[in-house]
Formats: structure tokens, C-alpha cells, sequence
């Protein structure tokens, strides 16, 4: 678009000259300039300036034919010389001076007005007055004169306040408003007047010739476009168009060439504006339509054959022209298919994105240059016989013409120039030396380039590949193989991967060429190999076919063309033929081949192994199969195949070939095997079978197969396995013979690259013994028991692991920021029986034991030897774990023998043997007051609270929750550290561990403790429970033996208690028993242990079994640190268990009552005095 | 005016040719190659958006791809996705003639895959095949019965 001026480019905007007063005019030009639509200013500072508008020589409307269509100046001489308005300033001083100062604004006046006349250019008059206030300084009697000297209406003199106050800039702007819309009606006249002028020519057909037609349509769309009448612009510059082509095959005045060149000059101008005002008003579809019928009249009109490459050249300009228009224009595409144009035919969403004109725009181009080539060098050769240097200079002399498309030779006569016409070999000379001086191929390359750029943003792929195929080959052609080999290498996958062999094709030939040109071997021989493997069979096309080396470097794709390619590479790989560059001559190459590789099709290896799993140290068959799709057989010297365990390599030699070269890999001692031929044949496998034996167990895979030819070449092909294997990439849609790469065709389908190697059968047995559950706390022993049957044991290994049933290996790292304490389950050693350790296991003796992993090295057994062990394990907490033992060992002492391993696991549960259990009480009827336990709501505080100094009564309750019988020992209760606080003792201390019996499953045992707390805390710890116990199955086991009998100690931590001074304590006394009828005392015991008096308040419930005396109700005092008894004296009225009279005690100062519990409150009444003998008051109370 | 085919082409569904045959002075058969391989892209434009560019499910005929240059694609996609493309050096076709074209082509297609030898995806080969196209581009435009 750059190729246009700044005049077709942008709509015209009016102009306006302003003469005199130069102060003014950089205020007045910003201002309407700033306007909307702006006006442009022309301003001459006095009016000594003003001849420029005079109209030079005009041309005669008469005169018999005009020299060209459209004048090249005249555009942009409306635009910026010729002016609508001239507006003329005078200085209010000027007018109302003195008489020889108003002469001469009247000369001034008189003088505009003579040489704007011929141009009806339109005239104010400004009155700029620098006063203040409206103040008219300039008398009415002046005005009327000027208006009248000047010939304009009176609106046309404008006054024009100048404030050089800048506190108020309203007045000015008031004015440059009025100046502005009078500038804006005034001009518009001017160009309406304009236009009807000549539109009246083209109504009456008041013209000579075509010529002016046109040239009058143009000139009223110019105007029309200066007033911003866009319709009439548009159907102005339409009618110039069709006019125009009414003209070409009719117009006879200039040679044929420039005559055309002419024509489509105009018309590109024209269309230009057509195009520019279509898509300013959106009209998308309407633009595009134009656009194509444009193109498609124009296309036509190529002219003559030796200036072919200027219409080419002129087709480019037009797509890179509407190409920028839309994209500049950025309108969006309209949605839905309904864009038909006026012809019905749809529009493709193509049409609508600039891309594809930029596209076209590079074909076009690329024609030009091809046709320029030609013609350049067609006038090579004439220029030798014409000697036409003369010519040739001369052309440096050619000028574009005053006429648009027109050139002209201009003549240096002395002092003048004269303009000459051209005849057409000299134009097309001077075209040509014009058409050298371009870089099309860097113009080409970035016209691609955005439109590459832009079908990749729309993600069209492949249209994105066109423009980048086009826009590497232009690389190519101008030398830079860097970057031609960057863009097809990105392209080559796209046409790979749909498989379209000829654009493959063509774009590998150019690779190869690049890499040719690179020096780079490697990508050559690579691309060549793909190219000679390319399922191209078709015979080949006619040489003519290429004739513009569409096709590239590598010609059409052809059967004879990949043999060419494949002899070319192979003799290079040979070392037959020389490498353009000799420094990589002697390096070795090696190729890669992947599952992924596009050389695929180059060499396939198929590796199937004819079994699933072997034993070790047995051999099985494998079968080795390569395919190639190379169009000449391949003759391979020799192949090496790889697995991932080395020792099964082997390689395969050509026997002709290894008499030739000797064999490489000798000094390694690898498995060689020999075959008298080892040549590949086009689409067919070569199968190769061998024996392989592995002495490892494990996975047996093979890796890769390298096929090496001459001295340095080799090519490492990955192992497929058949069952698995993919099709070739582009050969899998050709309709050709496929084979099986194995001789079973099952195995085609099935055969696998890799085999499972087994080790050989155990033949020893690990029996790992188990008694029931373990018990927390004990040395739980799992005896282990090695019994060889078949096989010798050797440097046999035993791995012990111990892993939580609810997932999750208890591993060791996991325990080591642990303290034991907090492992639940510990493996505590694993041993042999101790006089086979001395004698047998010696320096070998390998035994590492963690928390939950074990390592034990076994003894060598022979044949039909039992070994046995015990691991011990202890539980921290009931869980259930899983018990892991493997054995690994050799049968034989030979170091290669395959270890055998043998796997045993056992679940054991872990159980807690005991549940302990405790309470508190006090003595019998003997009740101390415990604040606490009245304050405090019944479930805040879960501590026990005891009396201070008074003995309570523990009781402590152990049940057996195992399933088997247990013996407890002993059972104490051991104060936490020298703790004093409180003092604990067994009621019975003489009880000793053999009186205690075993406890069967489910049975409790009760012992009975007491204490007496010596500190008053809120909390006191009472100590731990200390049972000592053993399986009861083991004491029967070892009865005499009490040393060794494995003991465990189970510790239970008693919870603290609270201990608190008791302000009164209440103690009942009565006879452990009464006799019928015979009288005996009951006291109430009221001990204060405070320093105040308490006032007790007490209250007797008669009870019927007993005849009462004493106090019934009332209330008594009981001193500090004294105590107060309420006697009774009662007389029981019946036997056995009776209720006595109730008591109940009320403290007046803790609010706190007393009533004694039930049991308290009872005693037995015999009918008459026992003759037994009792056995103290102890054993009643328990 | 002798109506001109350049170019017939079967694309399948993972856009690989199947079959494309120029009818034209091997000048520009690479030309053409480009040209259809273009055109898929347009395909697939309007496959993915059928609603921007109002294509009916239904309707196998796409219509008009894109001109290019001096050649116009017309494309038609087959319910597997098959996709038949034809170039034409012609300004003016009428859309009744391509239809009619496509249709006889479909036909022609469908023998040729239902031929028991042929393998569903690969190249097409038939001789017989290359045979009928070529007689359904001579006879294209001359109002010949489907």
C-alpha cells in the first residue's frame, strides 16, 4: 500500500489559505486542523504570495485528444495547492487607518480576487480585531466598503476577536468556531460547484474523448470526497472504472505495452479508491466481490510476451493492496454462509482473511520474477547484437510522465527539458533495468511470511505448510540454506504424518539438497535414506514435468529417481564415493532407528523369542527378522545383536565380507556366527534364527540389532517385538504384500523382543512355626526350620521382615527418630541354635538384626540336613503383623550358580494379656467431709479425691483376656520414684506368688490395697501396678527350673488422685452384731478437724427393728479440733439384717448433709447369742 | 466451452490421500497436490465450526473450498468421513454439475472399497476405478445420468 501516496491513501480533506496576518495562523491552522472533519490550512504570510494559485497554461478543452487519462499531480495538487477558501486577514488598524493604509487592503483585495477568479476559489475576509470587549473599533460605514471591495455576502466577513486576555480564552475560541463552520460551508460550495461543474460536462457528453470521461468521473469523486460524500464518491470512481475498460482494446495512443500499462495504472487507482471506500463503509462483501471481478477482467490482459512480468508484477501489487486494506480495515468476517455476492456465488471464508491475499500476492510475485528472468535473459542476448548500451543508458533517463502509468525520456536540452515518448522495446528496457533493481525474493519471502504467520494463528495447518514450503524454497534459491532447512524440517512432519508422499518427497528433496550444501552428512544421508524409502512406485513423469523445478533438487518422485538416491548413498557410505567435505570422512557414523523414527522404512528389526519363559542355563530359540523398503537390495556385512544382558550378544557375519575385512569383534570373544549372504531385499524379511542361553535370571531383552556396512557406517535399529510392532508410518497405506517376520505366523502375532529367565526350582523347605497369638510384652519365638530335600544349601540367607497387616511396611528408617517405646512391634534376634553357630557358620556369619528387619546367615546344610532357628519379636502394643522370611541361596558352591530364592510368610496377631482395673473406698462408716466432691458438679473433675491422712481402701482388679491360661506372679504397687506423697500397701503382705493360682481365660483376680495420702495436692500420684506374670503352659513345661521361666512384667501406671483435708469426719460406731432384745450403744462421731466451731445439725428416723433413746433433732457445736458424740442407745426388736435408726448429720457452715449409705446403716441381729466363734470385726467389714 | 477438471482426489479420515489422479500436463501435479492438501484445511474449518459457515449435517456436499490462483477446490465429505476434493481451472461451474460429479464419484468410490481385496484406509489402485473417474471428469457438465 506504501506504493500509493499519502493522497490515494487517505480521504482528502479541504484546504483553506489564509493570507496575512501571520500571527494568527498557527493558532487558526491547529484549531481546524483539530476539527471535525479537519480542515487543512495554507498559509502565506502576506500577499505578495498569492500568484501561486494562478492557473498556468491551461489546457484547452478543445484540444483534439488529451496525452493521458489522469494527470499525476492533480490529486495532490487539490490537496495541498489549490485551496477551496482563501481568507483573506487584515488587521482591524489596517481598515480603519488612514486612507493610503485602507488602499492598500483594497489593492490587497483586488489582487486576490483577480487571481483566485480562474480557479472560483471562494473568499472571506478576516477582520482581526485585538481590542476588548466587542468594542467595534472598525466603523460600519469601513465594513460595508470592505464587504463590497471584497464582493462577498456579509457573512463572509468575519470579525475576529483577539483577547490577549488569557484569563478568558472563550472569545477566541468563539471566534475560531465562527471562523470554522463558515471555512467548513464555504468550502463545501467550493467543492460542490466544483464537481456539478464537471459533472455537467459528463452529463452533456461535452468531451472529446475517453479519456476526459474518465478523467471527469475521477475529478468528481474527488470532489464528492472532499465534502465527504461518500455515495457519489463511490459511484463516481465506479463509472471512471467501467469507462476505463471500455477503453482497453480501443485506445490506439500510445504504443500497445505502455497503452496497457497505462490502463491498468488507472485502473488500480481507481480500483484503489473503490476498494478503500467499500471497506470504509463496511461493505466487506460488496469490497471482496469488487475485488474479485476486478482480478478476474484484469488477469485476462496479460499483453505482450516480453512484458509479461510487468502484469504479473502489477497482479502482486493488487492482492498486497487489498490484502492490507482489509487487515487494516480489521472488520470481522461476517457470520453465516449467506455471503453470496451479486453473482450468487458464495464467498469462502478464505476471501475474507488477508492471508490469502498475501499468498497470492507472493504466487504472483514469484510469477513476475519468473517471467522477468526469462525476459532478462532473452535480452542479454539481443542486447550482444544490438549493442543497445545506448539503449540501456538511456533507460537511466526514463521518468514517470506527467501522466499516470505514463513514462516518458526526459531530454536535457540545455536550459529546458522536454519529455519524450517512449517506444515499447524501450520501455520494456527500461522495465526491465527497473525490475533488476528489485530483491523479489526477499519481498516474496516476507509476503509469505505473514501469511504463514497468520494461517498459523488460525491454525490452518496446512495452508501455514504451503506458505512455509514456498517461503524455504525462495530461501533456497537465494542461498540461505539455514533458514530453507529450518522451515521445511518444520513442515516435513505435518505431510509425514498424513502421508502425502509427494509434498514429502519434494520437501525431503530440498532437505537433501540443504544438507548437501550444509556439509552435513549425517542429516544427508538420513533424508536420502528416507527418500529412496519412500512408497513412491509410480513410473516416472515426463522430464517436462519439472520444467520449472516445481518439484525441487530431487526431481518427481520416481521408482528410477529413489534408486538413484539409494545407489548415490550407499556409495557414499562405502567410501566409493567422495563426501563434498573430507573432515567427516573418516569418523564413524552410526544412525539411530526408534519405534518413532521415519527411517523405519529404511530398516525394521522384528526380534521374537519362540518362548515365553525359559529356565536358566536352558537355551531357546529367537528369530531376528529385518525388513527394508529400500528399492535395491541391501547387502549388509555384518549384524550385531544386542541384549540388556551382555553376555548374550552375538554377531552375525557376511562370510564374504569378513574374509574381506576380518572380523572387528574377535578380541572380545563374543559369540560369532557366519552366513554366506546376508543381503536385504525390498519388502521382504530377512529371518535369521539362533540359539540363545541365559545364565542370569530375570528379564532377557533384546535390545537392538546394528546393521553395519563397509568400514564406518552403521545403523542401530531398536528391537521391536513383532507382537507389538507398528505399521510403517506412510507405507501403511499401500496396497503391498505384507509378510510375517517369522516363520510361524503365530508367533508373527504373539512374539515378544523379550523373554522371562527363571531361576531353577528350591528344593528346601522353611517352615516357620507358630503357637497362637503373641501376647504384649512377652519374647514372642517363632522357631524356623530349614530342611534341605534336593538341594545343598549354600551361603544360604535368611531375610527377615516384619510388615503391619494394615499396609505399610514397618520399615526401619521409619523407627529411627523413634524411641522404643514407641515401636509397637520389635524384632528382638534371630539365632541359630547355638553349637551349630560356633562349628559351622565361621568368618561367614553375617546376622543383622533392626526393629523390624532381620538378615541370619543359614550354616551350609547338605542333602537332607534340618537347620533350625528362632526369631523373637516383642509386642509394645496389640497388633497384628505379617512375618516375612525368604531364604535365598546357592545349591553349589560354584560362585556363577543362580541363586534360588524360597518365600514363607505368617500372620500373627499380637494380644494384650491383661486388663487392670481399680476404685476406691473409704473405711467402713467412716465418712470424711469432702468439699470438693459437693462443690464440683458430678463430671468436671475425673480425678478421685481422697482424705488426707485417712486410709482409703484400693481395690484393684485384673482380668485375663487371653485365650490361654496365665499365672500372675506377683502383683505390688510401686510409688514413682521416692515419691512420699503417698503411702500404698498390699492389706495382706505375706501373699507370695505360689499361693496365687493360674487364671483361666476370662477370669478375674481381685487384690486389695491401702492407702493413706500424706500430701494435700490436686493432684498426687498414686504409683504403678507391677504384674509379673507367665504363660501358665511354660511352668508346667519347665516346673523346676523357676530361673528360666521366662517371666513378663506388665506395668500399668494407676491414674492420680486429689487428696484434701476433710474439715469434719463423721464416724458411726456401732457393734459389728446386736442380739435380740439385748440393749447396746450406737454412736454418732462428730469429728471438727478445723480451728472453728461447726454447728452440726442432726435428725434420728426412728426405725421399727429398734427401740430408741437419745437426741432425735437438733443441733450441736462441735468445738476446734474436738469432737462431738451423739449417743444412742438401742434395743433391737427383731433379728436378722435390720435397718438402724437413721442418722442424718447436717453441717451448718458447708451446707453439706450426711446421710451414711445404706449398708452402713444396717447391722445383724441375732436371736439370741451366737456360740460361734467369730473371726474378727475384719472379716465382717470385707 | 469444454468444462476442465485438473484434479480429483480421496482424502480418508486421518486426511491421508487415497486417491488423487490430475487430469493435466503434469506442469503443476505438484501444484495440485498442494492445492487439495490446502483444502482440507478448509474442511476441517467447516467441520468444526458448522454453525459459522451453516453447514447442515446432512450435507455431504461442502460446496466451494477456496479459489486459488487460477484453480477453484470444491470439496464433498462422505459419512466415514471421506473426503472427495476436485479442482477445477473453470470460473464458472455450476453447482448442479459439481453435485452431479460428487455423487457419480461416491458411487464409483464405494465399488471400489467394497471390492473384498481392497483393505478399508489404504491407497486405492483399481485400474477399473481409474477408469470410471476419468469418465465421470470427461463427461463432467454434460448433463450425464448418475
Amino acid at each position: 500500500m506504501e506504493d500509493y501516496g499519502e493522497e490515494l491513501r487517505t480521504p482528502p480533506v479541504a484546504l483553506v489559505c489564509l493570507v496575512g496576518f501571520p500571527d494568527l495562523h498557527q493558532t487558526i491552522s491547529s484549531f481546524l486542523h483539530s476539527e471535525q472533519p479537519p480542515i487543512n490550512t495554507l498559509a502565506l504570510p502576506d500577499f505578495s504570495k498569492i500568484s501561486l494559485f494562478a492557473r498556468k497554461n491551461k489546457e484547452s478543452r478543445d484540444s483534439s485528444r488529451p496525452m493521458g487519462i489522469l494527470k499525476r499531480e492533480w490529486l495532490a495538487k487539490h490537496r495541498t495547492k489549490v485551496p477551496a477558501i482563501v481568507a483573506a486577514l487584515f488587521g482591524s488598524d489596517q481598515v480603519s487607518g488612514d486612507p493610503s493604509q485602507w488602499a492598500q487592503v483594497c489593492n490587497d483585495l483586488d489582487n486576490l480576487k483577480a487571481e483566485i477568479r480562474g480557479r472560483n476559489i471562494k473568499l472571506a475576509v478576516v477582520l482581526v480585531q485585538s481590542s476588548l470587549k466587542g468594542k467595534n473599533e472598525v466603523s460600519e460605514d469601513r465594513m460595508i466598503a470592505l464587504r463590497k471591495r471584497a464582493e462577498i455576502d456579509s457573512k463572509y466577513l468575519v470579525v475576529f476577536d483577539v483577547v490577549f486576555d488569557q484569563n478568558d480564552p472563550s472569545e477566541i475560541g468563539q471566534s475560531l468556531n465562527r471562523l470554522a463552520s463558515i471555512f467548513a460551508e464555504l468550502s463545501n460550495a467550493y467543492y460542490r460547484e466544483e464537481g456539478r461543474r464537471i459533472k455537467t460536462r459528463i452529463e452533456k457528453k461535452s468531451f472529446s474523448s475517453i479519456e476526459l470521461n474518465i478523467r471527469y468521473c475521477f475529478k468528481v469523486a474527488v470532489y464528492a470526497e472532499f465534502r465527504r460524500d461518500w455515495v457519489e464518491a463511490l459511484r463516481f470512481y465506479e463509472d471512471a472504472y467501467h469507462a476505463l475498460r471500455e477503453m482497453v482494446g480501443t485506445s490506439t495512443r500510445l504504443p500497445p505495452i505502455q497503452r496497457l500499462v497505462e490502463i491498468k495504472s488507472v485502473a488500480e487507482q481507481l480500483h484503489f479508491k473503490v476498494s478503500t471506500l467499500l471497506l470504509h463503509g463496511g461493505k466487506v462483501i460488496e469490497a471482496i466481490t469488487w475485488f474479485r471481478q476486478h482480478i478476474a477482467y484484469y488477469e485476462r490482459l496479460v499483453g505482450s510476451p516480453e512484458a509479461v512480468f510487468l502484469h504479473w508484477e502489477w497482479m502482486s501489487r493488487q492482492l498486497l493492496a487489498f490484502a492490507e486494506l482489509l487487515e487494516t480495515s480489521s472488520l470481522t468476517v461476517p457470520s453465516g454462509a449467506a455471503s453470496l455476492d451479486s453473482s450468487g456465488r458464495s464467498l469462502t471464508d478464505w476471501e475474507f482473511r488477508p492471508a490469502y491475499y498475501y499468498q497470492l500476492a507472493a504466487h504472483y510475485l514469484r510469477e513476475k520474477r519468473y517471467f522477468l528472468d526469462l525476459a532478462l535473459s532473452g535480452s542479454e542476448i539481443s542486447e550482444h547484437h544490438q549493442g543497445a548500451e545506448a539503449i540501456q543508458s538511456s533507460a537511466e533517463s526514463v521518468v514517470p510522465s506527467v501522466y499516470v502509468g505514463q513514462f516518458a525520456r526526459l531530454l536535457d536540452q540545455s536550459d529546458t527539458y522536454s519529455m519524450q515518448v517512449l517506444t515499447d522495446p524501450e520501455y520494456v528496457f527500461y522495465a526491465l533495468a527497473e525490475g533488476k533493481r528489485f530483491q523479489d525474493s526477499s519481498e516474496i519471502i516476507a509476503l509469505l511470511r505473514k501469511s504463514f504467520e497468520t494461517y498459523n494463528n488460525l491454525n490452518a495447518q496446512r495452508m501455514a505448510s504451503y506458505c512455509g514450503n514456498r517461503m524455504a524454497r525462495e530461501y533456497f534459491f537465494a542461498g540461505d540454506f539455514v533458514n530453507a532447512k529450518q522451515l521445511f524440517s518444520g513442515i516435513m512432519g505435518l505431510y509425514r504424518q498424513e502421508g502425502w508422499v509427494t509434498l514429502l518427497w519434494g520437501v525431503l528433496g530440498f532437505l537433501r539438497e540443504c544438507s548437501r550444501k550444509l556439509g552435513s552428512l549425517r542429516d544427508f544421508i538420513e533424508f536420502s535414506l528416507e527418500m529412496a524409502a519412500l512408497p513412491v512406485s509410480f513410473i516416472a513423469e515426463t522430464e517436462s514435468s519439472n520444467r520449472r523445478g516445481e518439484y525441487g533438487p530431487a526431481g518427481p518422485p520416481s521408482l528410477k529417481q529413489r534408486e538413484e538416491i539409494q545407489k548415490e548413498v550407499f556409495g557414499l557410505l562405502r567410501g566409493e564415493s567422495k563426501w563434498i567435505s573430507t573432515t567427516t570422512e573418516d569418523q564413524p557414523l552410526r544412525l539411530e532407528i526408534d519405534h518413532v523414527s521415519s527411517l523405519r522404512a529404511v530398516f525394521l528389526a522384528s526380534v521374537a523369542f519362540h518362548d515365553q519363559a525359559i529356565k536358566v542355563d536352558t537355551s531357546t530359540m529367537v528369530t531376528v527378522s529385518l525388513l527394508t523398503q529400500l528399492p535395491h537390495a541391501v547387502e549388509v556385512d555384518q549384524i550385531e545383536i544386542q541384549f540388556n544382558q551382555s553376555e548374550c550378544n552375538f554377531t552375525i557375519l557376511n562370510e564374504q565380507k569378513a574374509e574381506l575385512g576380518g572380523s572387528p569383534s574377535k578380541e572380545k570373544a563374543l559369540r560369532v556366527e557366519t552366513l554366506p549372504n546376508l543381503a536385504l531385499v525390498t519388502n521382504k524379511w530377512l529371518k535369521l534364527t539362533y540359539n540363545v542361553k541365559s545364565g542370569q535370571s530375570g528379564k532377557l531383552e533384546c535390545l537392538s540389532v546394528i546393521v553395519k556396512m563397509g568400514q564406518r557406517f552403521s545403523i542401530c535399529c531398536l528391537a521391536e517385538s513383532p507382537a507389538s510392532m507398528e505399521d510403517l508410518p506412510l507405507w501403511k497405506f499401500e496396497d503391498r504384500v505384507e509378510t510375517f517376520p517369522t516363520k510361524d505366523p503365530g508367533l508373527a502375532f504373539t512374539g515378544q523382543k523379550f523373554i522371562q529367565v527363571e531361576e531353577p526350582e528350591a528344593q528346601v523347605d522353611l517352615v516357620l512355626g507358630t503357637s497362637g497369638p503373641a501376647l504384649v510384652g512377652e519374647d514372642f519365638v517363632v522357631p524356623v526350620t530349614v530342611a534341605s530335600k534336593g538341594h545343598a544349601v549354600c551361603s544360604g540367607e535368611l531375610k527377615i521382615n516384619i510388615v503391619d497387616t494394615r499396609g505399610g511396611l514397618v520399615s526401619p528408617s521409619e523407627y529411627d527418630t523413634f524411641s522404643s517405646d514407641d515401636l509397637h512391634v520389635e524384632l528382638l534376634g534371630a539365632s541359630g541354635s547355638p553349637a551349630e553357630d560356633e562349628s559351622r557358620l565361621g568368618a561367614d556369619n553375617i546376622k543383622k538384626i533392626q526393629q523390624s528387619f532381620g538378615l541370619l546367615s543359614i550354616p551350609f546344610l547338605y542333602m537332607g540336613e534340618t537347620w533350625s532357628g528362632r526369631l523373637e519379636i516383642r509386642w509394645h502394643r496389640a497388633k497384628s503383623i505379617m512375618l516375612f522370611v525368604s531364604l535365598g541361596y546357592s545349591p553349589s558352591n560354584e560362585e556363577t550358580a543362580p541363586k534360588v530364592n524360597v518365600h514363607k510368610s505368617l500372620k500373627i496377631d499380637g494380644k494384650t494379656p491383661f486388663v487392670i482395673s481399680h476404685h476406691y473406698t473409704m473405711p467402713f462408716r467412716r465418712d470424711p467431709l469432702l468439699l470438693s466432691d459437693i462443690e464440683s458438679a458430678p463430671d468436671s473433675d475425673p480425678l478421685t479425691t481422697l482424705a488426707l491422712d485417712e486410709t482409703s481402701i484400693l481395690i484393684l482388679s485384673v482380668r485375663n483376656c487371653t485365650e490361654v491360661q496365665l499365672r500372675l506372679i506377683s502383683m505390688s504397687i510401686e510409688l514413682d520414684k521416692n515419691d512420699t506423697e503417698c503411702s500404698c500397701a498390699p492389706q495382706y503382705p505375706g501373699t507370695s506368688s505360689t499361693d496365687l493360682s493360674p487364671i483361666v481365660p476370662g477370669a478375674e483376680f481381685r487384690r486389695i490395697f491401702l492407702i493413706t495420702p500424706r500430701v494435700s495436692s490436686p493432684k498426687v500420684s498414686v504409683g504403678t501396678v507391677h504384674l509379673t506374670w507367665t504363660r501358665d503352659s511354660e511352668l508346667e513345661q519347665q516346673p523346676h527350673s523357676k530361673a528360666t521361666l521366662s517371666t513378663v512384667v506388665t506395668k500399668h501406671k494407676l491414674p492420680d488422685i486429689k487428696v484434701e483435708k476433710a474439715p469434719v469426719i463423721v464416724i458411726l460406731e456401732c457393734p459389728p452384731h446386736a442380739i435380740l432384745g439385748v440393749p447396746f450403744s450406737f454412736y454418732v462421731r462428730i469429728q471438727n478437724h478445723t480451728k472453728l466451731p461447726q454447728e452440726i445439725k442432726y435428725s434420728l428416723t426412728d426405725s421399727p427393728s429398734f427401740l430408741s433413746s437419745g437426741p432425735h433433732n437438733g443441733s450441736t457445736i462441735v468445738l476446734p479440733n474436738s469432737e462431738q458424740i451423739l449417743g444412742y442407745k438401742l434395743v433391737p426388736l427383731a433379728s436378722g439384717q435390720q435397718q438402724l435408726p437413721r442418722v442424718t448429720l447436717t453441717s451448718m457452715r458447708y451446707s453439706a448433709g450426711l446421710s451414711p449409705s445404706c449398708s452402713a446403716c444396717t447391722v445383724f441381729v441375732f436371736p439370741s447369742k451366737p456360740h460361734f466363734k467369730l473371726n474378727g470385726e475384719k472379716g465382717l467389714e470385707t | 466451452m469444454m468444462m476442465m477438471i485438473v484434479c480429483v482426489a480421496a482424502v480418508g479420515h486421518q486426511n491421508n490421500p487415497l486417491y488423487l489422479q490430475s487430469f493435466t500436463n503434469a506442469d503443476d501435479a505438484l501444484k495440485l497436490h498442494h492445492i487439495v492438501h490446502c483444502s482440507l484445511d478448509v474442511i476441517d474449518d467447516r467441520v468444526n465450526n458448522p454453525k459459522k459457515t451453516g453447514l447442515t449435517l446432512n450435507e455431504a456436499f461442502l460446496g466451494l473450498l477456496y479459489p486459488s490462483e487460477n484453480y477453484k477446490a470444491y470439496g464433498y465429505l462422505t459419512n466415514t468421513k471421506v473426503k472427495f476434493i476436485f479442482v477445477t481451472t473453470d470460473l464458472d461451474v455450476k453447482d448442479a454439475d459439481v453435485r452431479n460429479f460428487f455423487k457419480r464419484f461416491h458411487s464409483a468410490y464405494i465399488d471400489a472399497v467394497s471390492n473384498p481385496f481392497h483393505v478399508p484406509g489404504k491407497k486405492i489402485t483399481s485400474k477399473t476405478f481409474a477408469e470410471r473417474v476419468s469418465a465421470i471428469v470427461n463427461s463432467f457438465g454434460s448433463n450425464a445420468p448418475v
